[in-house]
């Protein structure tokens, strides 16, 4: 008696073409596309799909979560400052006190309950994909991304040439980290002018992350260290609780200006 | 006619009211301490403690006052004018911040331009009786000739004098190892729980975010500004007292709360600007 049903390797790659070209139908328009699955995106993501919004989150690596899997010094204990550990309860994540207002808990737990949650609220996840360019319409509103497979960039240029896609939505959000992908494609085009890192280390610069999330130009909003290379704020270590406020705060953002469409 | 204003033009005008205008956002601070201390060296002026100068913005001047905190950022302190146009999202948040939605911190404002800001909100006032100070959750920098670039400031004096409550924190520095170690462990990618344990280590050498010392500080700086306002020279060279402009962390809590006086020369100064708070320019 074998142990697995029977089928046949036909079947199988129907299930997996079917599937994926009934995602991807559904990805060529949808509300919200994320890119970048790190934690601020993923964040964004989960509250976003909660509201029974439609998100895709485009990610150019395999694996989703970004740096949150590990820590400082490539120690995988993640810290959080109060009041982030309130997600890490929404997410069910154990974690524990270091000092009153600063918790740690193992990162692999919590990246791996954020990206659960993320799924199982409904979030459209796109890995292996790389952003390419911008959708813009009236007024340059950015109003959707053009995407390409990852392993195309690494291809040799005489097998490069296949065409990207374009996916369109109401919303971008880059939560793309320190590159701001997203935001420096605008950049090129003479859109939008950032100022880089600030050049002064000073502290609570995690509350000024957080308080800048939010539309940086129409139809784009930046969420996590995206936010620090588009508005110039000082550099920031690790600070997982800012990024996931940051993805916090993106989403009731988002979801406010898609309630007035 | 003429008899009358020259009459007016040589009589002595003398202080009369300070406006000490609150912080936007902290309230750990004790500006009637701060009020009443000065009030003991200046017997004869007003100290008044005001809201903060956001709640003076009318409604309709907020999404203009908003892209001026916008267009204030320093945003490179190797150049001493800075001139951009700010982002959507910068004004976004500056709005946000006018209208009390969104907190204040990590930022740096060029200090002239705040002033030039603050002057525009304050209106029209006589500055041969009247001096403001304006309390900030804002860091404030200016322009040094000296080594041609910005620094951060704990006051920045001028008609209104603006002090800086995070930069009482940011602006001086902090004892150098500690500097040389925190450098050293955010190479290795140290996370909030080192860098708690390296504050720690430091303890009482620096002033911290809500220090219970910050309104001592405070006090000083508060006189400073009184002291521009009236002689246009605010501070003093010697590290013992409260004129003192520290540039160290350990030079402001030396100068502040260890001795936490005047030295000689500045006694008599304000013992004579007490009696009669007559400006010298």
């Amino acid at each position: 008696m074998p142990i697995f049903a029977k089928s046949s390797e036909s079947s199988v790659t129907r299930a997996i073409i079917s599937q994926f070209a009934k995602d991807m139908d559904g990805f060529a328009e949808t509300d919200v596309i994320i890119i970048g699955g790190g934690p601020s995106g993923l964040m964004a993501a989960r509250d976003l799909a909660l509201k029974k919004v439609r998100v895709l989150v485009v990610e150019r690596n395999n694996y989703l979560g970004g740096g949150f899997w590990i820590g400082g010094f490539l120690m995988n204990t993640i810290t959080v400052r109060a009041p982030a550990q309130k997600v890490l309860d929404e997410l069910e994540v154990k974690y524990t006190m270091y000092e009153k207002g600063l918790y740690m808990t193992p990162g692999p737990l919590a990246c791996a309950k954020l990206i659960a949650s993320a799924c199982e609220a409904g979030v459209s996840i796109l890995n292996m994909v790389s952003f390419d360019d911008v959708v813009l319409r009236e007024k340059n509103r950015v109003a959707g991304a053009v995407v390409n497979w990852t392993p195309v960039g690494a291809l040799p240029r005489q097998i490069t040439c296949v065409d990207p896609v374009a996916l369109e939505s109401k919303l971008v959000i880059d939560a793309t980290g320190h590159d701001a992908m997203v935001v420096k494609k605008l950049e090129e085009r003479g859109l939008i002018k950032t100022p880089g890192f600030g050049a002064m280390w000073i502290e609570k610069s995690e509350d000024a992350v957080v308080e800048h999330t939010g539309f940086c130009h129409p139809g784009l909003i930046v969420t996590g260290m995206a936010v620090s290379t588009t508005f110039g704020l000082p550099r920031m270590g690790p600070t997982f609780g800012s990024m996931l406020l940051s993805g916090r705060r993106g989403a009731d953002v988002a979801y406010k200006h898609l309630k007035k469409l | 006619m003429s008899r009358t204003s020259t009459s007016r033009s040589s009589e002595k005008r003398l202080l009369r009211y300070v406006d000490i205008h609150s912080p936007e956002q902290s309230t750990d601070v004790d500006l009637a301490e701060v009020a009443s201390f000065l009030e003991r060296l200046f017997p004869s002026v007003r100290f008044r403690t005001r809201p903060s100068i956001l709640t003076s913005v009318r409604k309709k001047c907020i999404e203009r006052i908003s892209e001026r905190f916008a267009s204030a950022r320093m945003k490179d302190p190797n150049k001493a004018e800075q001139s951009f146009e700010p982002m959507y999202g910068e004004i976004d948040y500056e709005r946000r911040t006018v209208l009390g939605e969104a907190r204040i911190g990590g930022i740096v404002y060029d200090g002239r331009r705040l002033e030039d800001l603050f002057v525009s909100i304050l209106g029209p006032q006589d500055l041969r009786e009247h001096a403001s100070i304006i309390l900030t959750d804002r860091l404030v920098s200016t322009y040094s000739t000296d080594d041609l670039r910005h620094h951060l400031r704990t006051i920045v004096c001028g008609f209104p004098s603006i002090v800086s409550l995070p930069g009482i924190v940011e602006a001086p520095a902090k004892p150098r190892e500690y500097y040389l170690m925190k450098q050293g462990m955010e190479l290795q990618g140290a996370g909030d729980v080192q860098l708690q344990e390296l504050k720690k280590e430091f303890e009482g050498r620096f002033i911290d975010y809500g220090s219970p010392k910050t309104s001592e500080v405070l006090k000083g700086l508060a006189l400073q500004a009184v002291l521009f306002h009236l002689t246009l020279q605010p501070f003093c060279d010697n590290k013992g007292c409260r004129l003192f402009n520290a540039h160290w962390q350990e030079e402001l809590i030396g100068s502040q709360i260890s001795s936490g006086k005047l030295c000689a020369k500045h006694e008599n100064v304000i013992r004579r600007l007490g009696k009669e708070p007559a400006f010298s320019w």
